[in-house]
């Protein structure tokens, strides 16, 4: 089922090209018009001109500090983070061979929550443990799940999701169990943090995100042909010459250092890797050279619109944005499971 | 050329194909033919190296099929397998193109040749004109042809079918199996086809392979193979065997047993 009634017959390089390039111009303006939202509006000429990098712009000094100390690190993270998700979706979901693949619904997710919990307990001081152990979680989460789904006759996408389901419990109760190692003070923030949270991030972890998110979406990128007859079944990728057991593994340790990154940086934000993924796919056709870097672009601009709402609706207070997200993917998760 | 010396496959203590030895001949279309159960697929995956023999060895212009990366295996053998898994939406050009992955490279696009390539199977299989159709809105005959444009538009030098005319109808089985014949003809290309039309094997084939409990029982042309005796051995079901009147290709006909 596909909106597009003129749907092409294959993908080409300049029509990807083109996908691209109108997300990216999409992005840029979203960036620009989410950096004015918040408890205090801004102008949005003259944020335009600030974050072109003139300095008279008519900002006051506090303007200034909002724009570039509070809303631009957040955005950019959402960025990354809404980048990580959505490719992230779009390769296990190509690899499972299943739409409602999505890492918080796999409990990838909560494999990397676990990991960094653990780093933030035993390693506190050391920044860097954070996303290693986040991403070590979602690797082990992930074998886990493969692991379980597959039954005698290959993974099918009900018998993956009550995999997933079984592993997001038992996590479940092991962040339970680490949260009361911590003290009552830090605990308020923690439960903010697990569903999604893109306030407390620090320069070294938002460049970690962005670091992971170029090689992570690279990785799946130049898998994506592979991914494309994945998509069909492993033995027919084979049959085709691919090399099934290599692309996948590839796919799992790229996949999981995605969710390891965003997870690491700001918790559990669910469901974008579901509905970025159905909707570049409903609108461009489910060729991977196209969907996963279109994916990774049109999650960020999601991830962006869902924290400026987040900020915004209840101001000056503050919605986590896993919360926002759910609220759209929860349906969508529901209309694709019943198709 | 692809040959399979003396194989032999086991599933835990069951053998499944037993000291099988086959040399597909360039130009010629072998079927192989047997009741269920008897071994006809796993022989077909194995002669792809997808399943590794217990004993024996496959080999591919003189070296073992595992000493090839699995490109270099797909750009020699093609398979026809049974239905492909359509969870998401991709249209026919696209499927058939998959056909190029091995010639074009895992990363990249395709190029001018591997459009044209999958346009002119597209035409032989009939299928002009669903370029811009969804895998998963055709009919089985439909999506059955697709599968063997993907795998003509390899290219390859050995074919493997695995009941490639299963959802075709009369006109269409024939069709198929005569693109598949002239391919191997024009090309000198070899065919191993399994099937369970044994009239169509019959009409179709160079050499017959027929199978049962994992075992040879007999090969060699269709007329010295398809006989009352040896299928009524094999299949537990007495049959007639008369000569086509135009063909003069075996006929098989069953005699079902009443009640």
């Amino acid at each position: 089922m596909r909106m597009n009634p003129a749907r092409e017959a294959y993908t080409t390089v300049q029509r990807t090209a083109l996908v691209c390039g109108l997300l990216l111009l999409g992005l840029l303006v979203t960036f620009v018009i989410a950096s004015t939202f918040g408890s205090q509006r801004l102008p949005l000429s003259a944020s335009l001109c600030a974050l072109t990098g003139k300095s008279d712009c008519g900002l006051s000094p506090e303007q200034q500090a909002i724009l570039f100390d509070l809303r631009v690190p957040r955005i950019l993270l959402a960025g990354a983070v809404g980048m990580c998700l959505a490719a992230a979706g779009a390769g296990y979901q190509a690899l499972l061979r299943n739409p409602l693949a999505e890492p918080y619904l796999l409990g990838v997710s909560n494999g990397a929550a676990v990991g960094t919990m653990a780093a933030l307990v035993f390693f506190g001081t050391h920044e860097w443990s954070r996303p290693l152990l986040a991403f070590a979680g979602a690797l082990a989460a992930t074998f886990v799940v493969y692991r379980l789904a597959r039954g005698h006759t290959g993974a099918s996408p009900e018998r993956l999701i009550l995999a997933g389901v079984i592993v997001t419990t038992f996590l479940s109760s092991a962040i339970v169990f680490i949260t009361t190692l911590m003290d009552a003070t830090r605990i308020r923030s923690f439960t903010f943090w697990l569903l999604g949270d893109l306030s407390g991030t620090t320069t070294s972890l938002l460049s970690i995100a962005f670091i992971a998110a170029a090689i992570g979406v690279a990785v799946l990128v130049i898998n994506a042909r592979g991914l494309n007859l994945m998509m069909l079944g492993e033995r027919d990728a084979f049959d085709l010459g691919v090399e099934v057991s290599r692309v996948r593994l590839t796919v799992f340790v790229a996949a999981s250092l995605l969710v390891g990154a965003s997870v690491a940086s700001s918790g559990s934000v669910g469901y974008v890797g579901l509905v970025v993924p159905h909707l570049v796919r409903l609108s461009f056709g489910s060729d991977n050279r196209l969907v996963l870097p279109a994916a990774a672009i049109a999650g960020a601009i999601f991830v962006i619109v869902a924290d400026t709402v987040a900020r915004t609706v209840i101001a000056p207070r503050e919605l986590p944005v896993g919360a926002i997200t759910a609220l759209i993917g929860a349906p969508l998760f529901i209309y694709l499971l019943k198709r | 050329m692809l040959e399979a010396k003396d194989i032999t496959i086991n599933y835990g203590d069951r053998t499944a194909v037993a000291n099988v030895s086959l040399l597909p001949q360039a130009g010629e279309i072998t079927i192989i033919i047997g009741p269920n159960g008897a071994g006809k697929s796993t022989l077909l995956r194995a002669l792809n190296g997808s399943v590794t023999p217990s004993r024996g060895e496959i080999t591919l212009d003189g070296r073992s099929i595992f000493s090839y990366a699995r490109r270099a295996v797909a750009r020699r053998i093609a398979v026809v397998a049974q239905e492909a898994d359509l969870r998401f939406p991709i249209t026919v050009m696209e499927f058939v193109l998959g056909g190029r992955y091995a010639l074009s490279g895992a990363w990249g696009w395709e190029s001018e040749k591997d459009i044209a390539v999958a346009r002119r199977v597209l035409r032989e299989t009939e299928l002009e004109g669903f370029e811009h159709r969804l895998m998963n809105e055709l009919s089985g005959g439909e999506r059955q042809r697709a599968v063997l444009a993907r795998a003509l538009a390899t290219e390859a030098n050995v074919y493997l079918l695995d009941e490639p005319t299963a959802n075709l109808d009369l006109a269409h089985q024939a069709t198929m199996l005569r693109l598949i014949r002239q391919r191997c003809k024009s090309e000198k290309c070899a065919a191993v086809v399994v099937t369970h039309d044994l009239n169509l094997g019959a009409e179709f084939a160079d050499r017959v392979m027929l199978l049962k409990d994992g075992r040879v029982q007999s090969t060699g042309t269709p007329r010295e193979v398809l006989t009352p005796d040896l299928l009524g051995k094999v299949f537990n079901l007495e049959v007639l065997v008369d000569a086509h009147p135009r063909t003069s290709a075996p006929r098989i006909t069953p005699v079902y047993p009443e009640g």
